[in-house]
């Protein structure tokens, strides 16, 4: 039985984890108010790129796109960067974002990050306080909403989207500072367990102000 | 921004006190599938039901009767509400369809009161976890099998025990065999497959890049990774029957011949119009279709542009219109629809998704001629509204036994039945 002797290692870890992570905010911080800012009206033009697979309000039309209507705007333009430089890859992604400026990334991410979204747990067993996944809710919320700037929502992510990026983080072909690590520390168990809480929970998604 | 802070580290201590207990409680959790596969209960007793009536139904029709086109005598209604509604397959017995996703679920379609439409629509096997179960198929005899992002089950007389929560289920191809857990992605993981006249099972198995580098390539044509492979009934003799497929997500054979049909969703960003979609004949085993050096049709791949192709690749026998992505497709042999119609190939279109104007979104026929010459056609049409939007996307086709086809839908998450009475 090697189970107690892994757990205790977990906790080493999320330890330092958690200090590394409080850095990393305060730094990420300092960098979003620097950063331009987008214009929403200008975004949605831009948004007719990504609407087939997202949604023009950010509700995921295919399971293979994550919603993106009211995340962060660091996030949305983070990730779109990471596509354009090829430091994140995705076979549609990595095509979409190529194209885009500075701006057009600015002002996309200002149009979905206007939207607001709205998280439901439901009230069933499975999704009980003591059930939360507990390496996940610091940054992205029990209910799924993210607590801080450069974090994704992942209310309503379908299983497979959030068990495979997990899986990406753990195997090396997905890198974060913090996802990296945490993630390998993550049992295939542990995977789905949390894949199952934040799929369970359903979205609403709003027309931002 | 000290109040902000403040909030990030009581959050960070709520965590962290909780950082034990309920991760070493999930990795405990009972093998479903072991039980299941030792014909024992697991204690699951709920499923989940798709409500069939109200405004979300009423809407669809009213698409149907509005929007769509189909060839005189052919008549298109609304045969289920399937979330997420992805490939089909009928049971031979005719009892149930079931319907694959990409997403976690695998739905259970019945018309019970034979009215051709469903009367009910619920989850199958729901004590299971799957992942992009996206493919079902039956053999003759009863035995169902799902192929998933990377695991295959099959379920002994499925028609039977799924009305039950606990089902009879076993490995074809173990979690983690499928191919190797390095290589899982997000991306091409829709598989398909389907029961060959050799009896065995084909699995299709998308390349997860859009143009995967060279150094892959050895990789995947051992596993069979952008290729199609065939395995025995009982998990032996897996063997890679197909080379250089990009990501096929429909195939079926020919009633007559035998033969391997499939389509192929082509290259991404070289243009709105090149590289065409494919429909591809394949005459013997381990023939080669061309990916990644030819990225559709005879079109090179700017990657491989400089690298000599092997020696005897096969093109396809009918190039589509570029990103339209053809996706499921089967053999017509119901006695319903006219005798043209006969051994011809009804496949959907599932829409492009980046083209500057969208095209798709339509069920496509392929007549066969005596030489074996091949010509597509749109059959069904009108998804795609003048503004560009879609108001569906077709994902895969099937036969009922009284020779009516279903349509799959995965954004309405619907399917329809297209029947004939000319």
């Amino acid at each position: 039985m090697t189970r107690p002797l892994v757990a205790r290692r977990s906790q080493v870890r999320l330890f330092w984890l958690w200090g590394g992570l409080a850095a990393v905010v305060l730094a990420g911080s300092a960098l979003a108010e620097g950063a331009p800012q987008g214009d929403a009206a200008a975004g949605r033009k831009v948004a007719g790129m990504c609407r087939t697979c997202h949604g023009l309000d950010g509700l995921a039309r295919i399971p293979l796109a994550p919603h993106i209507g009211g995340e962060p705007a660091a996030y949305l333009a983070g990730q779109l960067r990471a596509f354009r430089d090829g430091t994140r890859h995705n076979e549609m992604m990595t095509i979409v974002a190529r194209s885009l400026s500075d701006a057009q990334i600015a002002d996309v991410a200002a149009w979905y990050a206007a939207h607001q979204v709205r998280a439901l747990l439901p009230e069933s067993s499975a999704h009980s306080e003591a059930a939360a996944p507990q390496a996940c809710v610091a940054c992205h919320g029990a209910d799924g909403i993210a607590v801080l700037e450069d974090v994704p929502n992942l209310a309503g992510e379908p299983v497979p989207y959030i068990e495979t990026q997990l899986k990406a983080y753990r195997a090396g072909r997905r890198t974060h500072e913090i996802m990296s690590a945490i993630a390998a520390l993550l049992s295939d168990a542990e995977i789905r367990a949390a894949a199952d809480w934040y799929s369970g929970i359903e979205i609403q998604i709003a027309p931002g102000e | 921004m000290r109040h902000l802070k403040h909030r990030i580290f009581a959050t960070l201590c709520l965590g962290a006190a909780w950082a034990s207990s309920a991760g070493a409680q999930s990795a405990e959790a009972p093998d479903n599938l072991e039980r299941l596969s030792n014909f024992k209960t697991t204690g699951v007793t709920e499923f989940t039901y798709v409500e069939q009536g109200g405004d979300y139904a009423e809407g669809i029709r009213q698409i149907l009767a509005n929007n769509i086109t189909l060839p005189p005598g052919f008549h298109i209604e609304l045969y289920a509400i399937v979330p997420d509604a992805r490939s089909m397959a009928v049971g031979p017995q005719g009892i149930v369809t079931f319907v694959g996703t990409r997403k976690n679920k695998v739905w259970a379609v019945t018309d019970r009161n034979k009215d051709r439409v469903a009367d009910e629509v619920k989850d199958f096997a729901p004590s299971l976890s799957f992942t992009i179960p996206n493919g079902p198929c039956f053999s003759d005899d009863g035995f169902l099998y799902i192929a998933e992002q990377n695991r295959v089950l099959l379920f002994p007389a499925a028609e039977f025990f799924y009305e039950s929560p606990d089902v009879a289920a076993f490995n074809l191809i173990a979690e983690g065999d499928l191919i190797p857990e390095d290589e899982e992605s997000y991306n091409h993981s829709a598989r398909v497959c389907k029961v060959g006249p050799d009896d065995k099972v084909y699995i299709s198995l998308g390349q997860p890049f859009n143009v995967h580098p060279a150094e892959k390539v050895e990789l995947y044509n051992r596993v069979g990774i952008g290729g199609i492979i065939r395995i025995n009934r009982d998990g032996s003799g897996r063997e890679v029957y197909t080379y250089g497929v990009r990501n096929s997500v429909g195939h079926d054979f020919h009633p007559q011949t035998g033969e391997l049909w499939f389509t192929d969703n082509q290259v991404d960003g070289m243009g709105d119009d090149i590289p065409p979609g494919e429909l591809n004949r394949q005459t013997a085993a381990g023939q080669n279709f061309g990916f990644p050096w030819y990225g559709g049709g005879d079109t090179r791949t700017n990657e491989y542009m400089h690298e000599t192709p092997p020696e005897g690749l096969v093109f396809p026998a009918v190039e589509t219109v570029a990103h339209a992505a053809d996706l499921g497709m089967m053999f017509y042999t119901g006695k319903m629809f006219p005798r043209q119609y006969q051994n011809a190939i009804f496949s959907a279109q599932h829409g492009s998704w980046n083209r500057t104007e969208p095209v798709g979104a339509r069920v496509m026929v392929t007549f066969i001629d005596a030489e074996g010459n091949a010509t597509m056609q749109p059959f069904a049409e009108g998804w795609l509204d003048e503004n560009g939007e879609y108001l569906g996307r077709p994902m895969d086709v099937a036969q009922l036994r009284d020779g009516s086809i279903l349509v799959s839908d995965d954004l309405a998450g619907a399917i329809y039945r297209i029947r004939y009475d000319g």
